[in-house]
């Protein structure tokens, strides 16, 4: 329910509403526009001060050629940092989708003992940071890698979106048991009491009824599997863009502008995903905590 | 035990092992590793080394000698608790106005707000840290600094970070991180609201109440469980969150002993110049630990028990 | 005379290195004998865009040793399966770090000489000794000093790739507008007789004269490796290698946090020094010549060339200097001594070719054949500091070069126009992706540049090689800060120091205090 649909509302209000809202936005679109700004720019634009700002391609067009710098640097191939990236944000995406509807639907429709404490573990695990539990988790990566190289390689991409995906997990459960707990029981009974398995039903039945949900967590997913730099940068094989951009940014000698590209292109698909699944997003929340 | 009732258990487990076999290996076993390596000396990453070796409290020892006698770590302390309370009211309460003021605009500037505040969710940090590197930066260089230069605010630049020690530094890390942490709590508030049925409002407006009213009697009060849930989830959030605002300490944009909170300490611990993993390990226990009880505490004053619905049905 | 010595040299360093390739046959046969046809090797490298030899080098010395086994008959190649260059030397070290222990880093690390300590003391690097004592002509054409910083408890584990000095640059046409006489500056400092007292004189009468807005400006973020110098142009040090710990000198240190102090109280310096800009204040501010004095490096000299700092008065928009403008407007020495009686200084952090000691684990048949994987893996470095790579690495990276062969190179004329013209043998691909730095950086004046630059190296520090001084490091970044803006002076901040590094027991052990805050110790009369 918005309230569009409740009644016509007083145009000037809602102009008035949009000014605030703009108003509180001011920051972040300032901030973000001169970062994209700055990657058509020969400097970083930072200011309001466009006397000495050349506007130009360049940077896009280095990008593009996978170089960091204008003279020297290596050229880098930027596509397959974007495919890596690409594999392990869908993979996060996946794997969080898959465990959360699964375990989801268990707290929200059976009753078992430790469901509580289920719930209540998943809450607390959200205490710990990635960067405290990496010890353990390369501790455990050491343990089973495997030892030829191209193996390693796809292991490596395994591991880290199994890894990452598991962060995503407590977020992942709540969110898909809200979901599962709005619908109403009677689909599910005349399916079970007609012989089907609560797989079966989960499957066939139950899913597709939640898909804007399962949608929103395929968003939360992949935007953490995409954003990651500690996982992908201990145990990946390959590079990302997040890796990319990270071991060329804090050097003094950095060309920021073309970082700037770099962060600009590095946003762009995430932006794309977002404003194509915008709202189905909203829907996300819709408690299943109470009723 | 029935057929009929073992196989149910066996499908109540295909449904709850695959989360709970990713929880207990990526979670709860790297938990307890990181709590004994907290009694090794590992650094370096040297489990070879290291790993079988056992020095007991020593490097809780170390942990509690810095926290006794770091002539910041007290700043440290104040910090955490200061940068943790402001965050988190910024969080619930921008995220909640936000909520309410998509509310009441057309969808398309809701469309378009939501994706602005999303951008710094979707950032890779690092970007994130550098956009506000120039944003507060302290000479003319810095955005904000030019903005009120020009509209005659100020007449010579401020180090936004670096003065007013320490309401310059926190005031900077709490609008960066909070900036992050409001995006979650609008788009959960502003859901909720939406799944309030729309009865209650066309009740309210029929008897003539304001926007403010309706705010304050029909939808705030039947959103309370998920301002709760926000709070709590933030909480534990802000008490381990250190990424956003690590650049801008490491640039120094930001005063060191008023911008780390203890996440932080705990990252520049393990993380730079020597990789004492033993000792972050220690410090990381002791902020799980904290973390832990607060998150238990928030949820026992709130009632936690009451979120818990039954499952709607079993056979 | 010069064209002698050249002829000389270059017939040594022919001699020199017929014992390498008499290895690197004996290890090409040994594992051809051994059914290996071909040896994958991943070498990661790091630092300034220019300086792409730090892997390609690499590359190069492949070919070179391939090149040998052909001539020979040896049916044997050595690829360099990945090249991985990128910028930030710390994030290298620290993936380094982490993916070493399991075998996924590369097998060549190419950076800075302070990593060796950490990485040798936890056995990631190969112990390079038994092979250089097999070759030990090989040490010699290196500056002895270079090869003392390569080492960990006595055991070598890098061969030298390049250094650089930090040289105090000091604007000519400002010194001009103030009287400031240039003509052998350098030699007075050289001598110890102009020294940071008189810097200040200048800096203020600059400053007072209007001929600049500011005396001074030094580097930003970190006191290391650059402020470091003061320390030590005050006679003090940062390591006592007698017993192995850091050193933390009161009184040296309360020196040169009064001099901060002063210069930033009477506006010489900015107070908000350590927060300024790379790319936005600190270069377009020497540039523009808006500051007399600057502690710098060597690799000033090209980026002031390669980027656009200058904002070009005629045109109102910002490129980079032409070489002549770089030799017109600056002037450099070493790091004046601290006060009369004392000497000056400068400081070097050399780059290392360092070597895993997991090198080549992925070759077939490692466990069998370690020890000639690890001794091809030394050839491979060994053939990467031929003279003709460091000399090439040298100016297209304005780094010095860590040899004399290949300092002799730089000064020779010829060689420099058949590297300007790409008339050198080297692999086409490198030879292709140098081609463009090649172009814009080779040019007589930065050569002369470069090899005029080289004295300050009989007169280089190195910063101490010990796991914890980046943490000290750390410490003395925030207290510079604090003093700069006025919100610690000299002697609050050595107490902070002392509580921060008595607060880490780490450090606390590795770091001895010595002396005390000089009392009647007046710098401008302070």
């Amino acid at each position: 329910m918005s309230l569009g649909d409740v009644e016509v509302r007083s145009k000037s209000r809602q102009i008035f509403y949009s000014i605030i809202l703009i108003a509180f936005s001011v920051p972040v679109i300032m901030a973000f526009s001169m970062l994209v700004l700055s990657s058509f720019a020969n400097q970083m634009v930072t200011n309001f001060d466009f006397s000495k700002v050349r506007f130009t391609l360049r940077n896009w067009q280095l990008l593009f050629q996978g170089r960091i710098a204008i003279t020297g640097g290596l050229r880098e191939n930027i596509f397959l940092y974007l495919i890596s990236t690409a594999i392990v944000a869908l993979g996060v995406a996946i794997v969080t989708t898959l465990v959360g509807t699964l375990s989801g639907y268990a707290i929200s429709r059976i009753r078992f003992k430790g469901r509580k404490f289920v719930l209540l573990m998943m809450l607390m695990l959200h205490a710990l940071p990635g960067s405290i539990l990496i010890v353990g988790v390369y501790f455990l990566y050491r343990l089973w890698m495997p030892t030829s190289l191209n193996a390693l390689r796809y292991f490596s991409f395994f591991y880290v979106i199994v890894a990452r995906a598991a962060l995503e997990v407590p977020l992942s459960v709540w969110l898909m048991k809200g979901f599962f707990d709005l619908l109403p029981w009677e689909i599910e009974w005349s399916a079970l009491v007609d012989g089907a398995s609560r797989l079966k039903t989960w499957a066939k039945i139950m899913m597709p009824l939640i898909k804007p949900g399962v949608v929103a967590i395929l968003i939360f997913g992949f935007l953490a599997g995409w954003q990651d730099i500690i996982y992908v940068r201990t145990f990946l094989i390959d590079k990302t863009l997040a890796t990319f951009i990270e071991s060329n940014l804090e050097a003094e000698m950095a060309y920021m502008p073309l970082l700037a590209a770099a962060a600009t292109l590095y946003l762009l698909p995430t932006i794309f995903f977002y404003i194509s699944s915008q709202k189905l997003l909203f829907k996300v929340y819709a408690g299943g905590i109470r009723r | 035990m029935t057929k009929e009732r073992y196989s149910r258990k066996w499908e109540l487990w295909a449904f709850l092992a695959p989360a709970l076999v990713v929880v207990v290996i990526f979670y709860v076993v790297p938990l307890i590793l990181t709590v004994y390596t907290s009694f090794t000396p590992l650094r370096n990453w040297n489990i070879q080394r290291y790993a079988t070796r056992l020095i007991g409290f020593y490097n809780y020892q170390k942990l509690f000698h810095a926290i006794a006698n770091d002539p910041s770590v007290r700043a440290v302390f104040l910090t955490t608790a200061v940068f943790v309370g402001c965050t988190l009211l910024v969080n619930v309460l921008g995220g909640l106005i936000l909520a309410l003021l998509t509310f009441f605009v057309d969808k398309r500037t809701n469309s378009i707000a939501s994706t602005i505040w999303l951008l710094p969710r979707m950032s890779p940090i690092a970007v994130y840290g550098l956009v506000w590197y120039y944003f507060f930066h302290g000479s003319s260089v810095g955005t904000l600094n030019s903005l009120f230069l020009k509209l005659g605010f100020i007449d010579k630049p401020v180090a936004w970070g670096q003065a007013f020690i320490p309401y310059g530094p926190w005031s900077v890390i709490i609008f960066v991180n909070g900036l992050v942490g409001v995006s979650f709590g609008m788009i959960v508030l502003s859901s909720a609201i939406k799944s309030i049925p729309s009865e209650f409002v066309i009740a309210a407006r029929v008897d003539g109440a304001t926007d403010w009213q309706i705010c304050r009697r029909v939808l705030i009060p039947q959103i309370k469980w998920h301002i709760m849930y926000v709070t709590t989830w933030q909480l534990l959030s802000l008490l381990t969150s250190y990424a956003h605002t690590y650049l801008l300490v490491s640039w120094r944009l930001v005063n060191k002993s008023y911008g780390t909170p203890w996440a932080l300490y705990v990252y520049d611990l393990a993380f730079t110049g020597v990789f004492d993993q033993g000792l972050a390990a220690a410090a990381g226990t002791l902020l799980v630990l904290v973390g832990g009880l607060l998150g238990l505490m928030t949820l026992r004053i709130l009632g936690f028990g009451k979120l818990m619905t039954e499952p709607r049905g079993d056979i | 005379m010069r064209r002698l010595l050249f002829v000389v040299l270059l017939c040594a360093a022919v001699l020199l290195f017929a014992s390498v390739e008499d290895s690197i046959v004996q290890v090409g046969r040994t594992l051809e004998k051994n059914g290996i046809n071909e040896v994958r090797y991943a070498v990661w490298g790091t630092g300034d865009p220019n300086s792409v030899l730090r892997v390609l080098g690499i590359v190069e010395a492949a070919r070179r040793i391939n090149d040998i086994w052909a001539k020979n008959n040896i049916n044997v190649k050595v690829i360099i399966r990945e090249t991985r260059y990128e910028l930030d030397f710390t994030q290298m070290y620290q993936e380094f770090l982490s993916k070493q222990p399991l075998g996924t880093a590369g097998d060549f690390l190419v950076n800075s000489y302070v990593y060796i300590a950490p990485l040798a003391e936890e056995g990631y690097l190969l112990d390079l000794t038994p092979y250089l004592e097999k070759h030990k002509e090989l040490l010699d054409d290196f500056f002895a000093s270079h090869i003392e910083v390569a080492k960990y408890k006595g055991r070598i584990y890098g061969l030298p790739q390049d250094t650089e000095a930090r040289p105090f640059y000091i604007r000519k046409d400002i010194a001009a507008k103030v009287g400031l006489d240039l003509h052998g500056l350098d030699q007075k400092v050289l001598k110890g007789e102009f020294t940071w007292f008189d810097v200040y004189e200048w800096a203020k009468k600059t400053v007072q004269l209007g001929a600049s807005q500011w005396g001074l400006i030094h580097r930003r973020g970190s006191a290391h490796p650059d402020l470091m110098q003061f320390i030590l142009a005050f006679g003090s040090k940062l390591y006592d290698p007698a017993d192995g710990k850091l050193v933390f000198d009161k009184e040296a240190i309360y020196k040169w946090l009064t001099i901060e102090w002063v210069f930033a109280r009477e506006k010489l310096l900015p107070s908000d020094m350590m927060a300024w800009d790379w790319a936005k204040q600190v270069h377009p501010a020497i540039v523009d010549g808006k500051t007399l004095f600057d502690i710098g490096g060597t690799w000033y000299w090209t980026e002031w060339q390669t980027k656009d700092y200058y904002t070009d008065p005629k045109t109102g928009q910002m490129r980079g200097l032409k070489p002549e403008e770089v030799e017109q407007w600056f002037y450099y020495t070493l790091f004046p001594a601290g006060e009369p009686g004392k000497k000056p200084v400068t400081l070097s952090q050399p780059f290392m070719w360092m070597v895993s000691s997991k090198a080549g684990a992925q070759n077939p048949r490692y466990s069998a054949l370690k020890s000639t994987y690890d001794e091809l893996a030394f050839l491979i470095v060994a053939k990467a500091s031929d003279p003709e790579i460091n000399a090439i690495h040298s100016i297209i990276s304005a780094h010095l070069p860590v040899g004399k062969a290949s300092a002799a190179l730089l000064a020779n004329k010829e060689w420099l126009d058949k590297l300007y013209n790409l008339q050198i043998d080297l692999d086409p691909s490198v030879k292709e992706k140098i081609a463009g730095i090649v172009k814009a950086t080779v040019n007589p004046i930065n050569a002369k540049f470069l090899s005029d630059v080289s004295y300050m190296l009989d007169h280089t520090n190195f910063p101490p090689i010990h796991p914890m001084y980046a943490k000290l490091a750390a410490i003395f970044a925030e207290v510079v800060d604090y003093v700069l803006r006025g919100q610690m002076d000299p002697a609050k901040a050595i107490d902070y120091a002392i509580g921060k590094i008595n607060a880490d027991l780490d450090l606390k052990a590795s770091v001895k205090i010595i002396n005390e805050i000089p009392k009647d110790w007046r710098f401008a009369g302070k």
